[in-house]
C-alpha cells in the first residue's frame, strides 16, 4: 500500500521547505505531485485574482474621490501696486468726509456750549420746579 | 494590468537613492507610491473592504511619516510598513461595528474576488468556471482562519513575503511563522478539498 504525502509534508513543500522525504516521494508518486502542482496553482490563481481585485479597488477608489476642483486660493502677494492705490484714494476719501463733518468754527461751537451750560445751571440752582413758582411767590408775600 | 510594475519601479528608485532610509528623509511622496499599493492590497486582503482597506493605507503612510526618525534599517522599509499595517488591521478588526459588517458582507467580497480570476485569463469556461471555484473556496477559507494565521498566509501567499520577513512584520519567531503557516495551509487545502 502506498503512503501518499501528508498535509503537513504537502505544505512544507509549497511553504518551500521540504524534507529529503518529501522531495523524494513527490518525484517518485505522479498522484503527490499532481496535487501539490495543482494546489500551488490554486493559490497562484488566488495571489493573481487578489492582485487584480486590489489594483481595480484602487483605481475606482481613486476616480469616486476625484479631487474637486479647488476653492480659489487667495494671492498671497495682495499688496500690490493698485492695492496700494486703491489704500490712497480710501484714506483721501476719509479725511474729506471728515472736513465736512467736523465743525469748521470751534469758537462759535464754544460759545453755543457756555450758553447752554448757563441754562442747565439755572434749571439745577432753582430750590423749586418751574411749576410751582407762582405758587411760592404767594407764601413770600405773605 | 500592471502587476509587475511596481517592482520595477522599486529597483529603480533603490538603485538611484540607496538605502530606503534615504528615500525616507528625501522624498516621502516617492515612498508612498512605491508601496501604496502593497499596503493597499494587503489591507484589502485581510479587511475585505475597500473603505476599510483605505482607511488604513493612509494611516500607514501617516504613522510611518510621524514615526520617521525612529525608523532603523535593521529590516526593510516594505517590512516595517507591513508592520504597521499588521497593527492598523488587527485594531481595526477589534472594532465591533467592522465585525459586523465584515459578517454581513462574506459572501459577497467571496463572489467578487473570484470573478477578478474569470474575468482576465484566456482558459476554457471549463476551467475558468474551476479556477472561479478554488479561488473563491480558498478565499473563504482565508476568511475563516483565525487573525494570526490569516495574516501569516496573505503576508505570504499574496505579498510573497519570505519568513523572516514575515517574522519581522508581525514581531513572531520564524518557527512560529512556519508553524501558523503549515496549520493555515492545511485548512485552506482541507477545505479545497477535490477542488484541486
Amino acid at each position: 500500500m502506498i503512503t501518499h504525502l501528508s498535509s503537513e509534508q504537502v505544505a512544507e513543500y509549497i511553504v518551500g521547505y521540504p524534507s529529503p522525504i518529501v522531495a523524494e516521494h513527490l518525484r517518485d508518486c505522479p498522484a503527490c505531485r499532481a496535487e501539490v502542482v495543482n494546489f500551488r496553482e490554486a493559490l497562484g490563481d488566488f495571489r493573481w485574482a487578489i492582485r487584480s481585485w486590489s489594483e481595480e479597488q484602487a483605481s475606482e477608489y481613486q476616480t469616486n474621490a476625484a479631487p474637486v476642483m479647488p476653492a480659489p486660493v487667495p494671492d498671497p502677494r495682495w499688496w500690490t501696486p493698485s492695492h496700494q492705490f486703491a489704500g490712497a484714494l480710501l484714506v483721501a476719501a476719509i479725511c474729506i468726509i471728515a472736513s465736512f463733518v467736523v465743525p469748521r468754527h470751534p469758537e462759535k461751537v464754544l460759545s453755543s456750549d457756555a450758553v447752554l451750560l448757563s441754562q442747565v445751571d439755572a434749571q439745577v440752582s432753582r430750590t423749586v420746579p418751574s411749576s410751582m413758582e407762582p405758587l411760592m411767590k404767594l407764601v413770600v408775600q405773605k | 494590468m500592471q502587476l509587475s510594475a511596481t517592482s520595477g519601479l522599486e529597483k529603480d528608485i533603490l538603485r538611484s537613492a540607496g538605502p530606503d532610509v534615504t528615500i525616507f528623509a528625501g522624498d516621502f511622496e516617492a515612498l508612498v507610491r512605491l508601496y501604496r499599493p502593497k499596503v493597499f492590497r494587503f489591507a484589502l486582503a485581510s479587511l475585505g473592504d475597500v473603505d476599510a482597506a483605505e482607511t488604513v493605507t493612509q494611516d500607514c503612510f501617516l504613522r510611518a511619516h510621524q514615526a520617521r526618525e525612529t525608523f532603523r534599517q535593521d529590516c526593510g522599509m516594505h517590512t516595517w510598513l507591513m508592520q504597521i499595517t499588521v497593527n492598523l488591521i488587527r485594531d481595526h478588526i477589534r472594532n465591533r461595528r467592522f465585525q459586523f459588517w465584515r459578517r454581513l458582507n462574506r459572501t459577497a467580497r467571496g463572489l467578487d474576488v473570484a470573478g477578478r480570476a474569470i474575468a482576465d485569463r484566456s482558459r476554457s469556461p471549463e476551467m475558468q468556471a474551476l479556477m472561479n471555484e478554488r479561488v473563491a473556496a480558498i478565499w473563504t477559507a482565508a476568511e475563516r482562519l483565525p487573525a494570526k494565521q490569516r495574516t501569516v498566509f496573505l503576508l505570504r501567499f499574496v505579498e510573497d513575503m519570505d519568513l523572516l520577513e514575515i517574522a519581522a512584520a508581525t514581531g513572531m519567531k520564524e518557527g512560529t511563522v512556519k508553524s501558523h503557516l503549515f496549520r493555515a495551509l492545511r485548512t485552506v487545502r482541507e477545505r479545497l478539498g477535490e477542488k484541486i
